[in-house]
């Protein structure tokens, strides 16, 4: 069975839109970074091949990203990066100002060529302040985050039960993970998931 | 008054112990996780290869009590490594433990599968980095097995 990451490097390989072409890069693209394989990560010590931050630019087919730690991310897509926002979607979907969490190889130059880009994706816990039919009021480490029902999108998930848009079951005070998509700069997230223990 | 870790033998200390695994994130961070800080060992960031562990202080266990659930959990603490491997895929991931959590108790009984494979209660949660070694950051929850490193 073909890896993931043979898969990309196939797709780097192959070129097409939005994949830089291997002898702009020499040695330094993708395709070779795709080629090695991944040193096993100290514990305990920061992943190279893992960024997070928020989009400060975008530039054809490169997101430039200011961590969180203020240190600056060049993150690549190429045609077999799997982008996520509420779901799959396409590199049109990331703009400047998303958070997000991206995998894949770091190459020699510190440029991230990515498997795959999570844009505003957040998973958190908390208890159920309120709840109308489009909304759930959810306490987070003592923040409230306004979390939006989407239609077509929204799922619940309570313990085994295969997942289900009927949000009802879902009660004040209850104890909840919330997998969904920040919208940047407010309180406010777009759900993807409830993971409800009952 | 110290309280001990559970008045059953821990259910990870001869071998491997099945759970739910999440994934948390810690240190500077964007969006709903800018409030968090850097974990109870004060080392937590979600790029790095680390997790949290439901008992790694008494204080700690005070919190997550997964003896409410039936599971005790071996008492351990900052740095320590656990390997956990997403029963999904067979892929495993080695961290060090940088805080406490998750509250396993809150939701006791939460049960996780992939087809016919299961598995019950929270016991560790990882960091993005970690996770996203394993599983898919969208997944949010999987089932898993964790034994120490």
């Amino acid at each position: 069975m073909r890896s993931r990451r043979d898969l990309l490097k196939s797709a780097v390989l192959g070129g097409g839109a939005g994949v830089v072409a291997a002898t702009a890069l020499g040695s330094l693209g993708p395709e070779a970074a795709f080629a090695t394989t991944a040193p096993a990560i100290e514990p305990g010590t920061p992943d190279p091949n893992f960024a997070e931050g928020r989009i400060r630019s975008i530039k054809e087919n490169t997101l430039l990203v200011l961590g969180s730690n203020m240190v600056f991310h060049t993150i690549r897509v190429v045609d077999g990066t799997s982008l996520w926002k509420l779901g799959p979607v396409g590199f049109d979907q990331a703009k400047p100002g998303d958070g997000l969490y991206a995998r894949g190889v770091r190459m020699p130059d510190g440029m991230l060529a990515a498997e795959a880009v999570w844009l505003n994706i957040v998973n958190i816990k908390g208890h159920i302040k309120n709840i109308t039919s489009q909304t759930i009021h959810l306490d987070h480490n003592g923040h409230e985050v306004l979390c939006h029902v989407v239609a077509g999108k929204s799922v619940a998930i309570h313990s085994e039960s295969p997942a289900t848009s009927d949000l009802s079951m879902l009660k004040v005070s209850q104890h909840v993970q919330i997998l969904g998509a920040w919208r940047p700069d407010t309180n406010e997230v777009d759900i993807a998931t409830v993971f409800s223990p009952h | 008054m110290s309280r001990s870790t559970s008045p059953d033998p821990p259910a990870d200390l001869l071998g491997p112990v099945q759970g739910e695994v999440s994934w948390f994130c810690c240190g500077t961070a964007w969006g709903p996780c800018s409030s968090t800080g850097k974990g109870a060992c004060g080392t937590c960031n979600s790029g790095s290869m680390q997790h949290a562990w439901p008992n790694t202080s008494d204080a700690c266990w005070a919190i997550t009590r997964p003896d409410s659930c039936g599971v005790g959990l071996s008492r351990r603490t900052c740095g320590f490594r656990h390997r956990t491997t997403a029963l999904c895929s067979g892929v495993s991931v080695v961290t060090a433990i940088a805080d406490c959590g998750p509250q396993t108790d809150l939701f006791c009984g939460e049960r996780s599968c992939c087809g016919a494979t299961c598995a019950d209660n929270r016991l560790i949660d990882l960091t993005p980095a970690a996770y996203s070694q394993i599983a898919s950051l969208s997944t949010g929850l999987r089932p898993c097995e964790i034994s120490a490193a």
